[in-house]
């Protein structure tokens, strides 16, 4: 119970901090009719604790579905796929304000139907290590066609768009809220209903069939609602690593592998990591600002390296 | 289609080694001092048995300059981008100005190449001298630097009287009194992240010079990403946004809410610079500069 006071003491402190800190100083008595406030940092805060959240979300039941601790959610394919597409979108000079959004997530979704249907070869089961091998396949390929793309192109702009590509969240706004508050809830609901058979297929496979878990299906379920999930958080702000590797692995050493808790908790500590991040990414360097990847990195490593003394001390 | 046939392909692939053989071995007579000794942005000392006839320019500000010197017709390669003055897209181009093609250029027969100065350029300098073709690397980040590269290039392309005067007149340009500043401007070369440019840059050398300021003059870099917020705090008067010409559209994020933040933004007050003139340094900077005043005086 402590556990979860702590952590959602941490979500609350990460947003009070997204919200109160700044490159602009505002002060306390203006803070509620700033719209610096209210149309910048507050989307922005709100879009960080969700796309936060569902990396480390994704990365978690990835984590469990393929059964490697180095999964996360980029690990199949998805950032390449999702360059790919911004790429091409850009290229192609496809314009519009949701052009480079919509192209990154339809390139992830490409991606990730190719994967799925490489992880469907030899049978009609999804074999995990095929999975893993096909992911790692497709994003070599895809980034291999990207390269091509951009050295062959004379466009200024698509260096620029690698900066979009490795960027963060400054695109954020209401809208983007919106949209991913529309988009979120079924993935994320699928994902946190698959805790339990998640569960048992920690034991292994046969164990879960035995066990009543319908091996199969979950996996399809999980594989695509974590994809979904993963590409649409590409979509409105870019590759941001870190967080969905680090994070689910944490939330195991504080909760155990028990994936009813894990899961929730790994949703809650991603947003929470990334909302910290994003603020240090904007205030750290004033007036200019630090990639948020990089900042997830630097804050993110020294808290697990001291999660990981204190948990193979005791 | 063409298909390109294996044997022209090793062809060209012997012709390189070649030349890369009679590079090796490209040593000046003994006791003959070359007509033409400069060092270069790069400290490089290159000697030029005699003034260039055919020149590869692999950076837009270095095609307008050897048109301005009169030597136009010496220029024999050209970048992509180099799309000024129009008689220099009839010359034949050899692609990217950063990390050029050796080959491309090389093909080129070029007695001498002018490169802009980078880390990757510095390399193909090198590999360039080890063909055997001069090339010289200048930085042509601020006007000073246009000035200096105006003597330079004269007295390689033996138009020295012409570099001294095109010289003399960018120091005269840089010496103009300057107006007092009377509107700041946030250079914005990208929306997402928001890209704005900084003080070692052409454009903040020229803002300062039309009566303008640089609101982002405090960032050292060329250019920094910062966030809206910081853009929104900093409230400039205008934003300016370079584009292909300078009847282009507003870039698209000009509606979107939360660059709406900034005033200057809802406001509508942008100031659209055509990219050819005002996007690098060069002898039209006088030009640059009349036409930039003009517009900042005529803003609201």
């Amino acid at each position: 119970m402590t556990r979860w006071l702590g952590l959602g003491l941490a979500v609350a402190l990460a947003f009070a901090l997204a919200v109160l800190l700044g490159p602009a100083h505002i002060p306390l008595a203006q803070l509620a009719s700033s719209d610096i406030v209210r149309s910048l940092r507050l989307p922005r805060a709100v879009l960080a604790l969700l796309v936060g959240g569902a990396l480390g979300l994704a990365g978690a039941s990835l984590q469990a579905l393929v059964r490697n601790p180095l999964a996360d959610p980029f690990l199949l394919g998805l950032s390449g796929g999702a360059s790919l597409g911004a790429v091409l979108a850009i290229a192609l000079h496809v314009t519009g304000p949701w052009a480079l959004p919509l192209a990154a997530f339809v390139g992830a979704l490409a991606a990730m139907a190719l994967v799925y249907r490489l992880g469907l070869v030899g049978g009609a089961e999804l074999d995990p290590r095929v999975l893993i091998l096909a992911g790692v396949a497709v994003g070599a390929f895809a980034s291999a066609v990207t390269t091509a793309i951009v050295s062959l192109s004379e466009a200024a702009q698509l260096r620029n768009t690698f900066l979009w590509l490795w960027g963060g969240l400054s695109g954020a706004s209401w809208d983007t809220v919106l949209v991913v508050c529309v988009y979120f809830p079924l993935p994320v609901a699928v994902l946190l209903a698959a805790a339990r058979p998640l569960d048992l297929l920690a034991l292994g496979e046969e164990p879960a069939r035995h066990l009543g878990a319908d091996v199969e299906p979950l996996r399809r379920r999980v594989y695509l609602a974590a994809s979904l999930l993963t590409a649409a958080a590409v979509a409105v702000s870019g590759v941001i690593g870190f967080v969905g590797l680090i994070v689910p692995h944490a939330m195991r050493l504080l909760w155990g592998h028990r994936h009813r808790s894990l899961l929730p908790a790994s949703f809650l500590a991603g947003g929470a990591l990334l909302a910290l991040a994003d603020t240090t990414a904007r205030v750290a360097v004033a007036p200019r600002e630090l990639p948020v990847g990089i900042v997830t990195a630097l804050v993110g490593v020294p808290l697990f390296a001291v999660m990981l003394r204190r948990w193979t001390a005791s | 289609m063409e298909r390109r046939s294996p044997l022209r392909t090793h062809l060209a692939v012997v012709v390189a080694i070649l030349a890369a053989c009679r590079g090796s071995e490209h040593v000046r007579p003994p006791g003959r001092v070359a007509a033409l000794t400069v060092t270069d942005d790069a400290g490089r000392t290159v000697a030029l048995a005699r003034p260039a006839r055919r020149v590869v320019s692999l950076s837009p500000t270095v095609t307008e300059l050897l048109f301005a010197l009169g030597a136009g017709d010496r220029v024999v390669g050209r970048t992509t981008w180099c799309d000024y003055p129009p008689a220099a897209r009839a010359v034949p181009s050899v692609g990217d100005g950063l990390n050029p093609n050796i080959e491309a250029v090389s093909a080129r027969r070029p007695d001498l190449v002018v490169l802009y100065r980078s880390t990757l350029n510095e390399t193909a300098a090198r590999q360039l001298e080890r063909l055997g073709v001069d090339a010289v690397v200048l930085r042509q980040d601020r006007l000073e630097d246009v000035a200096r590269g105006a003597r330079l290039l004269g007295r390689l392309t033996d138009r020295a009287a012409a570099g001294d005067s095109i010289a003399r007149f960018l120091d005269s340009v840089l010496a103009a009194p300057r107006p007092a500043p009377h509107a700041r401007l946030a250079f914005v070369a990208w929306d997402n992240p928001p890209m704005v440019i900084g003080a070692a840059s052409y454009l903040d050398e020229l803002a300062r010079m039309a009566g303008g300021s640089n609101a982002f003059g405090d960032i050292g870099a060329p250019s920094a990403t910062v966030s809206l917020e910081t853009i929104a705090t900093r409230d400039p008067d205008a934003i300016v946004v370079l584009a292909d010409s300078a009847r282009a559209p507003l870039p698209a994020y000009a509606s979107r809410p939360e660059w709406r933040t900034i005033r200057a933004v809802r406001e509508r007050r942008f100031v659209v610079l055509p990219g050819s003139l005002f996007g690098r340094p060069g002898p039209r900077a006088a030009e640059a500069v009349a036409e930039l005043r003009r517009r900042l005086e005529a803003l609201p």
